[in-house]
């Protein structure tokens, strides 16, 4: 085992991070996303009382507690495919636990969000603000769901007798790509003015 | 495990995390807000520095290939453009 080296090997400079139809699908998912967000900033532009009103009604709290959870999740699942890399296999497996543990926390806080809100409704006029906001998070925690389950695979993938790291990278790939919308998602969604 | 938290990722997330906090002293406010060009402008371009973080050390893009540095680089450079300009028209 590489564990005793001391030295965590990262990737080789160069080459591709993961499977190349991994980020066909990660760049293409961007774009689609950066559609979305200009249809919602062209909205927005149009009425911007109207969105920032819905927005005063969000917790800018909330959003910060989720975004650094993800960003936990996104470490812990990068030092996994460090560790798998390593042929610190156990450690890999730990580490990946602990991503899909955050993504969880993420799903359940995200879930409490959207409950508070649905309760207290919404004042007239902020109607398009909540719209863009149930489709963007909405949309979102799909994402997470699907990372989610790619996780298990990784996880799988960690039981076997000879784990092929490239399969641990790419969907470490996809799992960073859900926190990068998310950042964007929340600075447009919760912080710009 | 602690052996992989002594990493320069952990560095990385410490400093996301840090300017996540920066964005929320900047962008959160309380009732009566008003539209502000230079809030909006600060907070994308936190984001943007966030986004590329994740891209550079998590996804390990800054070891990659030129063009996908690029494609990576250009979706930032390009988001950042489409927001400032349709929110500025």
């Amino acid at each position: 085992m590489a564990a005793d080296s001391g030295v965590v090997p990262t990737g080789r400079a160069g080459r591709v991070p993961g499977e190349g139809s991994m980020w066909f699908f990660v760049l293409g998912d961007f774009w689609i996303f950066s559609c979305y967000f200009a249809c919602y900033v062209h909205d927005r532009a149009q009425s911007p009382e109207s969105y920032l009103a819905g927005q005063q009604l969000l917790s800018q709290g909330t959003g910060v507690l989720n975004t650094i959870i993800l960003l936990t999740s996104s470490l812990f699942v990068a030092l996994g495919v460090q560790a798998a890399r390593a042929s610190d296999i156990d450690v890999a497996r730990r580490f990946v636990t602990l991503g899909g543990a955050c993504g969880i926390l993420f799903m359940l806080i995200k879930a409490w969000e959207w409950s508070t809100k649905i309760i207290a409704g919404f004042p007239a006029g902020t109607e398009d603000f909540f719209l863009y906001y149930f489709m963007f998070t909405g949309l979102h925690v799909l994402h997470v769901c699907l990372g989610l389950l790619i996780l298990v695979l990784v996880w799988r993938e960690l039981r076997k007798d000879r784990p092929r790291p490239m399969f641990v990278e790419t969907g470490g790939t996809y799992w960073h790509m859900v926190d990068a919308l998310w950042i964007a998602i929340f600075a447009l969604l919760y912080l710009v003015r | 495990m602690a052996r992989y938290l002594r990493n320069p990722l952990t560095a990385v997330w410490a400093l996301l995390t840090l300017i996540t906090f920066l964005a929320f002293w900047v962008g959160a406010g309380g009732e009566g807000q008003q539209v502000d060009l230079a809030v909006t402008a600060l907070v994308l371009a936190i984001a943007i520095l966030k986004s590329r973080l994740v891209f550079r050390h998590f996804m390990e893009v800054r070891h990659a290939p030129a063009w996908l540095r690029w494609s990576c680089d250009g979706w930032l450079v390009s988001f950042g453009v489409m927001v400032l300009a349709l929110y500025a028209l």
